[in-house]
């Protein structure tokens, strides 16, 4: 039952093809962003690949970085909610509990990710979509905080079954969905306190990894590898690839 | 005497107003437990002490989802009828269930238990501790004959039982 839960997004394997944003929208129940929205900037996207563009025109190139909720070990989020909705459990997740959530929006505001979501309306879907919403997942209502569980439902399920069969849970028995999604396995999910499990591995046996906004202290779960890229290299020291200044 | 008599009365009347929320408070929270609900009537009165006694059916044997899914769940028709195209058709109440068999309309059991909304109970992880079914839903073997339910499975009690036997009491383990 102890762990901590983190994640690897190796930025380098990343095509920005968006499947862990689609199937995170569908394993959570998250309501359908239409253009709307998207100009009202009340999207929920609980994971969202944000892109940039780096160089000038030829040689331009897009970066994609995909952006779930950091789960923070010292959560800016988890201090300023006055009903204690969003708390750390003892597994390292960053918890939102709908029920005791009043809609303040506080922890929104210091998000530095962006990575919490408002319900400004009851979301709705088309009759058609009805039957695949995700009967572990509790549909939020009007008026509440939403936010990445990492797939929390996923987690408690697959520690039941071990309970029941009497046994530990194991490394890559279960994962995320944007994980599960991902088409070149750029997101790897696991144990970070089980040194033999992939995740942990991955965040050890690198000198890529980086944290997002580090230097805020609040310690993300989230570790992210960057890309590799010779040429990115060329544009920023102005070395070529056979180490000659040009 | 005359002087001690006003604030007397200004005290007492202040007290019977602020003790009228508070007990309007305690009186919501019991009058609307779950408990004190009056069981639903069923569209078919199932005996379970009957079952339980005479052929003593175990409880998984209907609901057979106990011990390995969130839900126990609920009998399907076929399973009733596996007995009673021979048993006891001669009873009205089985010739409702017959009829619901011929009509392939399957009987609407009301729900019993009623558990506070945004809360995932997994019966597996629980039955697979080992507890009895009876902690729970009470002696339904021998002494509730119609399901109703015994026991307050508010937050409170839940966390009561959590802490008792050890469990997590995450908020996570349950409300996501």
């Amino acid at each position: 039952m102890s762990a901590r839960w983190g994640m690897v997004i190796d930025l380098d394997r990343c095509t920005g093809c968006q499947a862990c944003v689609v199937a995170c929208q569908a394993e959570n129940n998250i309501p359908i962003n239409t253009e709307d929205i998207f100009h009202q900037r009340r999207a929920i996207e609980w994971i969202r690949v944000e892109r940039y563009w780096e160089g000038e025109y030829p040689n331009v190139k897009a970066r994609y970085i995909p952006i779930p909720c950091m789960h923070c070990a010292q959560a800016p989020c988890e201090s300023v909610c006055p009903v204690y909705a969003t708390y750390q459990t003892t597994q390292g997740i960053n918890m939102q509990i709908y029920n005791r959530c009043i809609g303040t929006r506080y922890c929104a505001v210091n998000c530095p990710w962006h990575v919490r979501f408002f319900n400004y309306w009851e979301p709705k879907w088309p009759e058609s979509l009805k039957h695949q919403l995700n009967p572990h997942v509790s549909v939020r209502s009007r008026g509440v905080m939403e936010k990445c569980t990492f797939c929390v439902q996923r987690i408690v399920r697959t520690e039941q079954e071990a309970q029941v069969e009497g046994r530990e849970v194991e490394d890559g028995e279960f994962t995320t969905a944007c994980a599960q999604a991902c088409p070149t396995d750029a997101i790897v999910f696991g144990d970070l306190d089980d040194p033999d499990s992939r995740v942990a591995q991955m965040a050890s046996d690198t000198d890529r990894g980086y944290q997002l906004l580090s230097g805020l202290g609040t310690d993300p779960a989230v570790l992210y590898l960057k890309k590799i890229d010779p040429d990115a290299t060329d544009e920023i020291d102005g070395i070529g690839p056979d180490g000659t200044r040009d | 005497m005359r002087r001690f008599m006003r604030p007397l009365i200004v005290g007492l009347v202040l007290l019977i107003l602020l003790a009228l929320p508070v007990t309007a408070v305690l009186a919501r929270s019991y009058f609307l437990s779950p408990t004190w609900q009056p069981a639903q009537e069923q569209p078919i009165a199932f005996p379970h002490t009957t079952h339980a006694q005479l052929p003593q059916l175990e409880c998984e044997y209907c609901h057979r989802g106990v011990s390995e899914d969130a839900y126990a769940g609920m009998p399907a028709l076929e399973l009733c009828m596996d007995c009673h195209q021979a048993i006891a058709t001669d009873r009205e109440e089985i010739q409702t269930l017959i009829e619901h068999w011929e009509n392939n309309d399957p009987v609407n059991w009301e729900r019993v238990h009623q558990m506070p909304d945004h809360v995932h109970f997994v019966h597996s992880s629980h039955v697979n501790y080992g507890f009895d079914c009876a902690e729970c839903h009470g002696d339904m073997e021998n002494e509730i004959d119609y399901a109703e339910q015994v026991r307050d499975l508010r937050m409170g009690d839940c966390i009561d039982c959590h802490k008792e036997y050890g469990a997590p009491t995450d908020c996570s383990v349950c409300h996501y």
